[in-house]
């Protein structure tokens, strides 16, 4: 009862949700970001020179604010460039030094003396991984990339571009997939549910997103006319593979499960268990090196300067407004004056 | 030169060639090349329409090694057609590009390309030459992920290097990824690549000697790189036909279908038309090639001078030397302590032994002195 009343709640008050989108280029990140938006958010990648084709680019982090009609405050952050250079060792600590930078920010926000009531909350809340649909299995940059980032953010393991694979390659490779995850212990997203405290409704409802797992993904901008009905749909000269339609993709599903159904889950999860434990995990952290000096001094000492930047702001503006006052006084001293010197005046032609 | 007569059947040499080698039979050696999940073994078994390689088993996929290494892998099959015989081999490069870091991942394969090329030097400069294991590579099919962009900084590094020792040909793997116009689109981006990037592609002579072979010719260059769906399956389409192809939900995407890919054209290509001249380029074109730049700079009969660039074995040298030089430290350390010890020894025995020097002289002053106390009382 609780989580439906949530829902209501949410969609009367408008939410606010980050979103981010991680995979090799080609598997249709940021097509789906469009196709999830409704809208042109992510502009289509171009292609550099031929000449330039080349030149290994690093990854990029790139966060999208999407503004819509139904109080919705979505920021997608797509992350191109990751996987595709010959090393990519270093991909995976840009992304969660990303992710850890939205915590600090957090938790120096809370620890200041004076907190902004406008701060703007970046952290995100979860991350949807698209794996390539070879068919086979997780790769090792995929296994790598979910166990790294799985403590700080919720992820989501998704299939792109899913209209490779026929339904039993499918089902195959879902299988496999989840074996794998099992298998080397990482700890993804799976719609949580207690059979015994839940209600049948959410547990029936999450056992099935978790069968969905990992979501297969189709995404694609263009709409054509199939039977009348004008729908999104991707045409191949042997048929027409709809994006919305459950049969042929789980988009929709996923849709729905991340911002409507399951996006306060994520958010509590983010808030309540990941954010927690970074910020354990630092502050035990600072505690330790304390004593030795460490570069979380620097952080205080720098929250300190701020904090004394700020008091010198606030005075200098308190010197401004009696500077401003005191000139106004004089003002009016100057005008008492003139207005004495002319009675004077006055006085002096009436005695002559 | 004047013309014979009637005819003495001179005209009769290409039959008798024909007969010698259709009892000889061909060797044929193919290359797949690419990352893995991208349909290679599928297109191999589809392109000879029998198993020749079996695909992957996920039993052991735990069981994998720490070291992140290119395996070769070589399969080999006898194939007959109306008592033709073909040894084919087909060479896997499992690894290739599954890792985070695929630095210098190319290395084993160019490796194994110019060493059968130097394998076979090597033969010929033998006394006895009969036996021949020839396996050099006549063609490398590059199978491209169907991104819908563009070439990864990897594929690039590799075809440069393979186009240069061996007939290259590009696929696009998964072809029935992409929808036709994107298809097209990425197709022309990845010949301006290939263009801007010197990498050398196989091409063949286009002009022939009837009109249907050039036409055929023309439209099979048009088609590089080729897209390809391979299946081995027999599925039925919506309108009753049984093909070979990929039955998804919303239709069946067949192989040998022209609009769907190019896989006929590429088969024409490998095996129609063109195995002929992909064996004797390789042979004349690229093999006089690696052999000239051998020859500059080696003598006959010399072992060729391998470089080892393999950074992994770079590594473990550098913890070897350090090794080897920690205990050349620990060791001469020991040696100075141990020397000092003797020093300090001797030094201590020195002054033992000057002590009892001067003892001994102490005594003999004294026996003197008594001596001669005693001499002048017998006086």
């Amino acid at each position: 009862m609780a989580h439906r009343v949530g829902r209501r709640k949410n969609v009367k008050k408008g939410f606010q949700f980050t979103l981010m989108a991680v995979g090799a280029s080609g598997l249709g990140r940021t097509t789906f970001i469009n196709t999830l938006c409704d809208a042109d958010v992510v502009p289509k990648r171009e292609c550099d020179e031929p000449e330039m084709a080349h030149i290994e680019e690093g990854i990029k982090i790139k966060p999208y604010s999407v503004e819509d009609g139904v109080k919705i405050s979505l920021t997608v952050v797509d992350t191109p460039g990751f996987g595709d250079m010959i090393d990519n060792e270093y991909c995976f600590q840009e992304i969660l030094g990303y992710l850890e930078r939205q915590y600090d920010d957090i938790l120096s926000e809370e620890s200041r003396i004076k907190r902004n009531p406008r701060f703007r909350d970046n952290r995100v809340h979860a991350l949807l991984y698209f794996i390539a649909p070879t068919g086979h299995s997780l790769r090792e940059i995929d296994i790598e990339l979910m166990k790294r980032l799985s403590p700080r953010i919720n992820v989501i393991p998704v299939i792109g571009k899913s209209d490779t694979l026929t339904p039993s390659e499918l089902a195959d490779f879902k299988k496999r997939i989840m074996q794998d995850i099992e298998h080397y212990n990482i700890p993804i997203y799976n719609f949580p549910y207690d059979p015994e405290e839940d209600d049948e409704e959410t547990v029936y409802e999450n056992s099935e997103l978790r069968s969905l797992l990992p979501f297969a993904l189709i995404g694609c901008e263009e709409e054509i006319v199939v039977n009348g009905r004008k729908v999104r749909a991707r045409q191949y000269p042997w048929g027409i593979v709809e994006v919305d339609n459950s049969q042929h993709c789980d988009f929709a599903k996923l849709r729905f499960a991340l911002l409507s159904s399951h996006l306060q889950d994520l958010k509590e999860i983010t808030h309540d268990y990941l954010y927690e434990n970074y910020r354990t995990e630092k502050l035990s952290r600072s505690a330790e090196n304390l004593a030795e000096g460490d570069s979380s001094q620097e952080d205080h000492h720098m929250r300190m300067r701020e904090e004394q930047t700020r008091k010198e702001e606030d005075k200098l503006r308190e010197i401004e407004l009696k500077v401003q006052r005191e000139l106004k006084e004089k003002q009016q001293e100057l005008v008492a004056k003139q207005q004495q010197l002319r009675d004077i005046d006055a006085n002096l032609v009436t005695v002559q | 030169m004047s013309q014979v007569g009637a005819g003495i059947g001179i005209a009769n040499l290409p039959n008798q060639r024909h007969k010698i080698v259709a009892k000889r039979g061909a060797n044929f050696t193919l290359m797949v090349c690419g990352e893995s999940g991208l349909g290679k073994t599928t297109f191999i078994n589809t392109l000879f329409t029998t198993a020749i390689k079996t695909p992957k088993t996920y039993k052991r996929r735990y069981n994998k090694t720490a070291e992140k290494t290119v395996e070769i892998e070589i399969i080999r099959a006898e194939l007959e057609e109306k008592q033709f015989n073909v040894k084919l081999s087909v060479i896997d490069t499992p690894g290739f590009g599954d890792y985070t870091n695929n630095r210098d991942s190319w290395m084993p394969i160019v490796d194994f390309i110019d060493d059968q090329h130097e394998s076979y030097m090597r033969q010929e400069h033998q006394p006895k030459r009969q036996e021949l294991s020839d396996m050099r590579v006549h063609c490398c099919l590059y199978f491209i992920r169907p991104t819908g962009h563009t070439l990864k900084p990897l594929d690039i590094e590799v075809m440069k290097r393979l186009g240069t020792r061996v007939n290259l040909i590009p696929v696009v793997a998964k072809a029935d990824t992409m929808t036709p116009t994107d298809l097209h689109k990425f197709k022309k981006r990845i010949l301006e690549v290939i263009a801007a990037q010197n990498i050398q592609c196989y091409t063949f002579p286009l002009e022939s000697d009837d009109e249907a072979s050039t036409k055929r010719n023309m439209s099979i260059m048009a088609a590089m790189p080729f897209s390809i769906i391979g299946s081995t399956e027999d599925v039925q389409t919506l309108d009753g036909r049984v093909v070979k192809g990929r039955q998804y939900s919303w239709g069946v995407a067949e192989v040998e279908n022209e609009d769907h890919c190019d896989f006929k054209k590429l088969r024409q290509l490998l095996i129609r038309t063109h195995m002929l001249d992909l064996i004797s380029s390789t042979e004349e074109t690229h093999y006089e090639t690696y052999r000239h730049a051998q020859m500059e700079t080696r003598k006959i009969g010399e072992p060729k001078v391998k470089t080892v660039t393999n950074p992994k074995w770079k590594e473990e040298e550098e913890a070897l030397r350090k090794r080897f030089t920690e205990q050349v430290r620990l060791e001469e350390n020991r040696f100075r302590s141990w020397e000092q010890q003797l020093i300090a020894e001797r030094d201590r025995l020195n002054k033992d032994l000057e002590a009892e020097h001067s003892h001994i002289k102490a005594l003999e002053a004294e026996l003197e002195s008594m001596q001669v106390g005693l001499s002048p009382k017998r006086k």
